[in-house]
């Protein structure tokens, strides 16, 4: 069952083209330039019940719009969505009482207030029966080990420690839908880790069909088998990571490490060295051509060992970016989505 | 499973959500009642003064069927009427109001949207300001020793359709407030919010008969009939101060129009509101 259905779906906003300097400013109070930004270009998507997809995109990409369109948060500029069978941006109870959104970048406990507090509002509005929200919150508080920190003020309480009780907020109502914008932002790596652990361990066990962007590609790598690549407000790629690398990521680096400890002068016909550090060789080889070329290596020179590996997964996506751009730019659509957030 | 919340209990928790948090803070909360209720006593005393010079306010007026002057002790009644109706809207909306322009400023409004729950009434009362409710405190002192002094006992009737009117006068200041308040989506920002609404609610804080005249009349039409503050407090005031028996076809026609004007403020400023979350944003991601 489609839990997500999107279906040619766009946003712009207009902005206000303000140039720089206090002259140009005096000038923009009488003549406003606008221009519109196109974040979010005629996407289509369908996600399935119980799936985990992850959006990467550069910033600026229409990730987070996409995720405010499907929160109803914003109205789109044209197209539709339907999420469990609701159109977001109508903003019925009924839809709201379903979903969470989670954002790493803006917190919505109270700051003076014990996460507590806040929690217990969000029964109150969620109207969660008492036994249900009590079972809920302790379970949760447990699963991320905050328990003893529940009586302590938001603000005391650390950037990763508040994450968490920002995911406790938002899970309490057991949403059927969860959208998570960034949830790792800014924290370190265990902080980071556990809350991979936290999401895959919960998202595995209730079965909850999740978005997901991210930054890291060790939460991606972590927590999704499906990944959709936004890109200048459009998607460019829709599949499982290790298809992106197939796709993507054309060459193979190849480690070389000779017998006699010198490096022979000729290794540039064979591929790009990426370093040479005797007798250590790493050098970028094309995918198709790694055999041919190995056999090669090993006729004319002493190999005591051969690895062949996939470029990192950073590398190819950062790769497939910077093309996304690119062709972004030629089509002259070189101002989508730049200045409007995620 | 229900699908709405109970905002009475939700209503509560902000109260006491509220509560808490200004009890953290005790210090500040203090001061901030001790400030604002010196500010009123300050007032107070420029109203004797006023007082030392005329014995009556309004006495002659150009339009006769609303004749009636305030002595010292009757316009100290007002004065308390429109201390409690601006505590009440202190306690209840100001913050809210002025956190409303922070939240679409910030882009954290996302958080209200989301809920499901009525948007207007979180985001207008979400937050309690405790502090402001010492003046409400001073008004009902005040209220009291001015009916002393007058040897007045107003009856329950009097005091029901006092009440009644006083949540009228609270509900067209609030609806101003949120009104005023949904222009910063379209602003972006609006940090004279307060200036502006204390400017316009002036109007409401002395009886209509000082206005007359070549400037008064047209300040007093459009303060009634056009932004019905004029109403707020007049209303209510004349049912401490006046026998309930109608003397005047305006003791009649007066009420009457301040209900109208409380539904069409109501109604006027949520469909401002609700036109004004189309055109949300949602800054920063």
């Amino acid at each position: 069952m489609a839990v997500v259905e999107i279906e040619s779906l766009t946003k712009s906003y207009r902005v206000y083209h303000k140039a720089e300097g206090l002259a140009a400013s005096l000038a923009g109070l009488f003549h406003r330039r606008y221009r519109d930004v196109h974040a979010v270009r005629g996407i289509n998507l369908t996600v399935e019940a119980g799936e985990l997809v992850a959006f990467l995109g550069p910033n600026g990409a229409g990730k987070t719009t996409t995720l405010k369109l499907l929160s109803g948060v914003i109205n789109p500029t044209s197209g539709t969505a339907r999420v469990l069978g609701h159109v977001p941006w109508r903003r019925e109870n009924a839809y709201r009482r379903r979903f969470a959104l989670v954002m790493g970048q803006k917190n919505q406990l109270w700051w003076d207030l014990p996460a507590a507090e806040s929690f217990r509002l969000h029964q109150q509005i969620y109207r969660i029966d008492r036994d249900q929200y009590e079972r809920t919150r302790d379970e949760l508080t447990s699963l991320l080990s905050v328990r003893q920190l529940l009586s302590q003020p938001v603000r005391e309480l650390s950037l990763g420690e508040r994450m968490k009780m920002e995911l406790i907020a938002a899970l309490l109502h057991s949403p059927e839908v969860l959208f998570l914008d960034e949830p790792t932002i800014g924290l370190d790596v265990v902080a980071q880790y556990n809350i991979q652990q936290f999401l895959k361990h919960y998202q595995q066990q209730r079965g909850i069909t999740t978005l997901l962007t991210s930054h890291y590609m060790k939460d991606v790598a972590a927590l999704c088998r499906r990944v959709v690549i936004i890109a200048q407000g459009q998607i460019i790629f829709d599949g499982s990571l290790d298809e992106i690398i197939g796709r993507f990521g054309g060459r193979k680096v190849v480690t070389l490490l000779f017998s006699n400890g010198h490096i022979p002068g000729d290794l540039r016909a064979y591929g790009e060295v990426l370093s040479a550090e005797p007798p250590r060789v790493k050098m970028l080889v094309a995918r198709n051509a790694v055999t041919a070329t190995l056999s090669r290596l090993l006729e004319h020179h002493p190999l005591e060992d051969v690895s062949v590996e996939d470029p990192p997964l950073e590398e190819v996506i950062a790769d497939v970016f910077s093309k996304a751009e690119d062709i972004g730019r030629r089509s002259g659509a070189e101002a989508a989505g730049r200045l409007v957030g995620g | 499973m229900r699908t709405h919340p109970s905002y009475l209990r939700v209503l509560l928790t902000f109260a006491r959500n509220s509560l808490v948090r200004d009890m953290t803070f005790r210090g500040n909360f203090l001061i901030e009642t001790l400030s604002s209720m010196s500010w009123v006593i300050m007032n107070l005393g420029f109203y004797v003064l006023v007082f030392q010079h005329t014995p009556r306010l309004g006495a002659v007026t150009d339009w006769g069927e609303y004749a009636f002057s305030w002595g010292k002790y009757e316009f100290f009644l007002f004065l308390s009427t429109t201390l409690v109706i601006n505590s009440l809207v202190q306690t209840l909306f100001m913050e809210n109001a002025s956190e409303f322009s922070e939240l679409i400023r910030t882009g954290k409004l996302d958080f209200a949207l989301l809920k499901p729950i009525d948007t207007q009434f979180l985001i207008s009362l979400q937050r309690v300001q405790w502090a402001s409710l010492g003046n409400l405190a001073v008004g009902v002192g005040l209220a009291a020793y001015s009916l002393v002094r007058l040897g007045w006992v107003p009856t329950a009737a009097q005091v029901g359709l006092y009440l009644l009117f006083v949540a009228c006068g609270v509900a067209i200041m609030y609806s101003l407030m949120i009104a005023l308040a949904a222009t910063s989506i379209w602003l972006g920002r609006n940090q004279s919010l307060y200036d502006f609404w204390f400017y316009i609610t002036n109007f409401s804080r002395y009886p209509m008969e000082i206005y007359h005249g070549p400037l008064g009349t047209p300040l007093r039409l459009f303060f009634t009939f056009i932004i019905p503050v004029m109403v707020v407090v007049n209303v209510p005031a004349r049912f401490l101060i006046r026998p309930l028996v109608p003397q005047t076809v305006s003791d009649l026609t007066l009420p009457a129009f301040a209900i109208l004007a409380t539904l069409v403020s109501l109604t006027a400023s949520r469909y401002l509101f609700q036109r004004s979350l189309l055109s949300y944003r949602s800054a920063s991601s």
